[in-house]
C-alpha cells in the first residue's frame, strides 16, 4: 500500500505556512481599515455631513459621537455604499469601496430589524447567505449558544421577548466573522446582565483583531471601551484622536475638586457648585485661573486638599453640543 | 447576481407559504369543481324528481298528455300536489280565450322554479290542435325563429362563430392583469413591510439597492409565474373535463399561451418596476397604494373599454392601447382572440415594452436606491428629480 502520511505532512506544513503568510501579511499592512477623506454630503439645501476627515485603524475600538441629528448614521450609510456622498472618498484596507467589501462588515443599525413571521434559525440563515457564510448552519448555532438563545432557534422571531431579539440581532451582526464591526447604540434596551454580555463579546472580538466602530450616546461606555473617537456636531468635525488627547484639549475650564473646613461661600469665576459640607465640586467658568480662586477660597474655608477633575467624555459631550 | 438570486429565493418561498397565496391558488378549485359536481348532480335531482303538471280545465280544450293530467276539480288537485303526487297544477276558467288568464298552483320555492314555459308549451299545443292550422305552421308557431347572429368585418367580409369569442377576452385580460396586479402587489407589501420592520437597512449592508431590488423581483415574479400556470392548468382542466372545450376550439389558444409567456413577463416587469418607485419612498403601505392607483388603473383601462374593443378591434383606440406599455399587455391578448393582428403590430408592441421595461427598472432602481431608507410618506412629482441625482 502506498504510503501517504508524507504527502499528508507536507501538505499540513504548506497549509501551516500559507496561514503564516497571510497573517503576517495582513498583520504588516500600514493601511488604515478605513480612511475617510473630505466626506461632504447635502440633502436639498441642508448640509448633512461637511468635509469629514479620519481614519481607523487594525483592531482598535473607535468611537462615532455626536448628539442627535449630528449626522452619525449618515456617515455610516456612506461607509457601507448605501448612500452615495456628493464629494470626498471612502477607502477600505486602502482600496476604493466596493460591493465585495461588505461580507467584511457587520453592522448594527440604530433601528433594529428582524423579519417576525419566520423562525430564529430562518432569519440568521436568510442573512448568513447574504454574507455568503460557507456553513451557515454552524455558525448559527455558535453564535445563539454565544448569546444564550441556542433553545430558540426553532421558535418565531415574534415570540422572542425585545431583549432577545436584540441578542440575535447581534448574532446576525457577528455571523460572517467580518474584520468591521459597525454598531451603532448595541447596548440599546439592554438591562444590565446582557449589557456586559454585549461589552464582553465586544472586546473578545477586540482581541481577536477585528476593528470595532461603536456609535453611541452613551458616553461612560465609549470613554471606558473607545481607543479613539471622532465626535461630529451639525455635520462637523469637533473632536478627533485619543481620549488623553482630547480630554487635554478640555482641560483649562474644567471641575475643580475641594475637600474643606468652614463655610463655603461664593467665589468670582465658580459658576456651578455641588456641595456636599466637606466635599464640594466647582465648576469653572472658561477662562477662569484656579489659582485666583483657590486665593479666594482659602479666605473662608480651610483647604485640606484640592484637585482639578479630568473632564468626562460626558461633560465634553455636553459642552460641545452646548456650544455648537 | 449570487445575492440576488438568495433575495428572489428568500421571497418566493416567502410568498408561496402565505395563506393568501395558497388560497389563490386552490380558489379556483374550490369554486369550480363544486360547481362542476353539483351541477350534476342537481341534473340528476332534476331528473328524478317527479314532473307530472296537474290541470284543471273548465273550458274543454285541453287534452291530457305525457306529464299533464287532468283533474276534476281544484281539490282533487290540491290534494294530488299536497301528497307530492304532482309538483303543480294549473286551472283554465272558462273565459280563458277571451282573457288569457290561468292560475298556478305550487308548493315550497314554487315561484323559482314554475313550469311556466312547459304550460305554455302544453297550452300552444292543444289551441293548435284545435285550429286546424297544418303542420309546417303548427312548427312555426311552436318555434318562431332560429336566430343566428353573423357578424361583418370592415371589409363587409361574414366573420364566423364570433358569439363564441365574447367571454374570451374578458376571461383572458382578467386573468393577466389580475396576476401581474396581485405579483406587483405582492412587491409593493414586501418593499414597505421591510422599512416598517426595518430589515431594509441591514439587507443593504450586504448587498447593493440592485441587486435587492432584482432579487425581489425574480422572487416575486416567479411566484405569480407559479400562480398564472396553476390557474391556466386548473382552467384547462376543467374546460377538458366540461361542455367548454368545444367553445375553445375555435380559438387559438396556442398562440395566446405562447404570447402570454412576454406579454406577463414584460407586463409584471413594468408594473413591479412602476409600483417599486412609489413603495420605496412610502412610509405605510397606505401611502404605497395610494401612488399606485395610477398605474393600477392605466392596466385595467383595456378591460374597462372591453366593449369597444370586442365592437371593433381594429380601430385606433384598440390599436393605440396596443402599443401603449401599461396596457399592451391586456389590450394585444384581448384583440388577438378577436382579430387577425399583424405581425408587426405584436412586434412593435413587444418592442415598445420592452424599452419602457428596461427604462422603468433603471428608473426604479435609482429611485429604490435614494428613497429606501427616506420616511417622508408618499412619493411626490416634485421629489423625483432630487431621488435621481442622489
Amino acid at each position: 500500500m502506498p504510503d501517504n502520511t508524507n504527502n499528508k505532512r507536507m501538505f499540513t506544513i504548506w497549509q501551516i505556512a500559507a496561514a503564516v503568510i497571510a497573517g503576517a501579511q495582513r498583520e504588516k499592512t500600514d493601511e488604515p481599515v478605513l480612511d475617510v477623506t473630505h466626506l461632504t454630503k447635502s440633502f436639498g439645501i441642508k448640509t448633512i455631513l461637511d468635509d469629514i476627515s479620519f481614519h481607523i485603524e487594525s483592531g482598535e475600538i473607535f468611537g462615532l459621537l455626536g448628539p442627535n441629528g449630528a449626522g452619525k448614521t449618515t456617515m455610516i450609510r456612506i461607509i457601507l455604499d448605501i448612500i452615495k456622498s456628493d464629494h470626498g472618498s471612502v477607502k477600505m484596507f486602502g482600496k476604493v469601496f466596493d460591493e465585495d467589501f461588505k461580507e467584511r462588515i457587520g453592522y448594527l443599525p440604530e433601528e433594529r430589524g428582524l423579519y417576525q413571521k419566520i423562525t430564529v434559525f430562518e432569519c440568521l440563515k436568510y442573512f448568513a447567505n447574504l454574507k455568503n457564510v460557507k456553513k451557515p448552519d454552524d455558525r448559527i448555532d455558535f453564535w445563539l449558544e454565544e448569546v444564550g438563545l441556542i433553545d430558540y432557534k426553532k421558535r418565531r422571531v415574534s415570540d422572542l421577548s425585545k431583549g432577545m431579539q436584540q441578542k440575535i440581532q447581534l448574532a446576525s451582526t457577528f455571523i460572517h466573522d467580518p474584520d468591521i464591526l459597525i454598531l451603532d447604540e448595541p447596548f440599546s434596551g439592554l438591562d444590565p446582565v446582557n449589557t456586559k454580555i454585549v461589552k464582553d463579546i465586544m472586546l473578545d472580538l477586540k482581541r481577536d483583531g477585528k476593528t470595532i466602530i461603536l456609535s453611541t450616546h452613551q458616553m461612560d461606555q465609549a470613554e471606558r471601551m473607545c481607543d479613539r473617537i471622532l465626535m461630529i456636531n451639525h455635520g462637523e468635525k469637533v473632536l478627533y484622536g485619543t481620549l488623553d488627547q482630547i480630554k487635554a484639549g478640555y482641560r483649562e475650564s474644567r471641575v475643580m475638586v475641594v475637600e474643606y473646613e468652614g463655610d463655603l461661600k461664593p467665589v468670582d469665576g465658580v459658576i456651578e457648585v455641588e456641595d456636599y459640607g466637606r466635599y464640594a465640586e466647582l465648576g469653572l467658568e472658561r477662562g477662569t485661573d484656579p489659582q485666583d480662586v483657590l486665593k479666594n477660597l482659602m479666605e473662608s474655608v480651610k483647604l485640606r486638599r484640592f484637585e482639578m477633575k479630568s473632564p468626562s467624555l460626558n461633560e465634553i459631550f455636553i459642552e460641545v453640543a452646548n456650544d455648537a | 447576481m449570487h445575492k440576488a438570486l438568495v433575495v428572489a429565493k428568500h421571497e418566493f418561498l416567502a410568498t408561496v407559504k402565505t395563506k393568501g397565496f395558497i388560497l389563490s391558488l386552490i380558489l379556483p378549485f374550490l369554486i369550480l369543481l363544486p360547481v362542476m359536481f353539483t351541477s350534476g348532480y342537481v341534473t340528476q335531482i332534476a331528473t328524478d324528481s317527479p314532473r307530472n303538471i296537474g290541470f284543471v280545465d273548465e273550458t274543454g280544450i285541453l287534452q291530457p298528455d305525457g306529464i299533464f293530467i287532468r283533474f276534476e276539480d281544484i281539490g282533487d288537485a290540491e290534494n294530488a300536489l299536497l301528497n307530492d303526487e304532482i309538483q303543480s297544477f294549473f286551472t283554465i276558467p272558462t273565459d280563458y280565450l277571451k282573457t288569457g288568464r290561468v292560475f298556478l298552483y305550487g308548493t315550497g320555492e314554487f315561484f323559482s322554479s314554475a313550469p311556466t314555459d312547459l304550460v305554455e308549451a302544453f297550452l300552444i299545443d292543444n289551441l293548435l290542435h284545435d285550429s286546424g292550422a297544418d303542420e309546417t305552421l303548427s312548427d312555426r308557431i311552436r318555434h318562431p325563429a332560429d336566430v343566428e347572429q353573423i357578424t361583418l368585418n370592415e371589409k363587409g367580409e361574414v366573420e364566423e362563430k364570433q358569439e363564441v369569442r365574447f367571454l374570451i377576452p374578458y376571461a383572458v385580460a382578467i386573468l393577466m392583469m389580475l396576476s401581474i396586479m396581485t405579483t406587483s402587489g405582492y412587491l409593493m407589501q414586501g418593499i414597505v413591510a421591510e422599512k416598517e420592520n426595518k430589515t431594509v437597512e441591514i439587507l443593504l449592508s450586504s448587498l447593493s439597492p440592485e441587486e435587492l431590488l432584482t432579487g425581489k423581483l425574480i422572487g416575486f415574479g416567479s411566484a405569480g409565474l407559479l400562480q398564472i400556470c396553476v390557474w391556466i392548468c386548473s382552467g384547462v382542466l376543467v374546460v377538458s373535463l366540461t361542455s367548454l372545450a368545444a367553445i375553445f376550439q375555435e380559438i387559438q389558444i396556442s398562440l395566446i399561451m405562447i404570447l402570454a409567456i412576454p406579454y406577463f413577463t414584460l407586463g409584471y416587469l413594468l408594473f413591479a418596476g412602476s409600483m417599486a418607485c412609489v413603495a420605496a419612498p412610502a412610509s405605510t403601505m397606505k401611502d404605497a397604494q395610494q401612488g399606485a392607483m395610477i398605474f393600477t388603473m392605466l392596466g385595467i383601462l383595456p378591460i374597462m373599454l372591453l366593449g369597444v374593443i370586442i365592437a371593433a378591434p381594429d380601430s385606433v383606440i384598440a390599436r393605440v392601447l396596443t402599443y401603449v406599455p401599461y396596457t399592451a399587455p391586456a389590450a394585444t391578448l384581448m384583440r388577438i382572440t378577436l382579430t387577425g393582428i399583424p405581425v408587426y403590430e405584436i412586434a412593435a408592441s413587444l418592442l415598445m415594452l420592452t424599452i419602457s421595461v428596461i427604462v422603468v427598472i433603471k428608473f426604479s432602481a435609482r429611485i429604490f436606491r435614494s428613497a429606501i431608507l427616506m420616511s417622508g410618506g408618499k412619493i411626490r412629482v416634485k421629489d423625483i428629480p432630487g431621488y435621481l441625482k442622489r
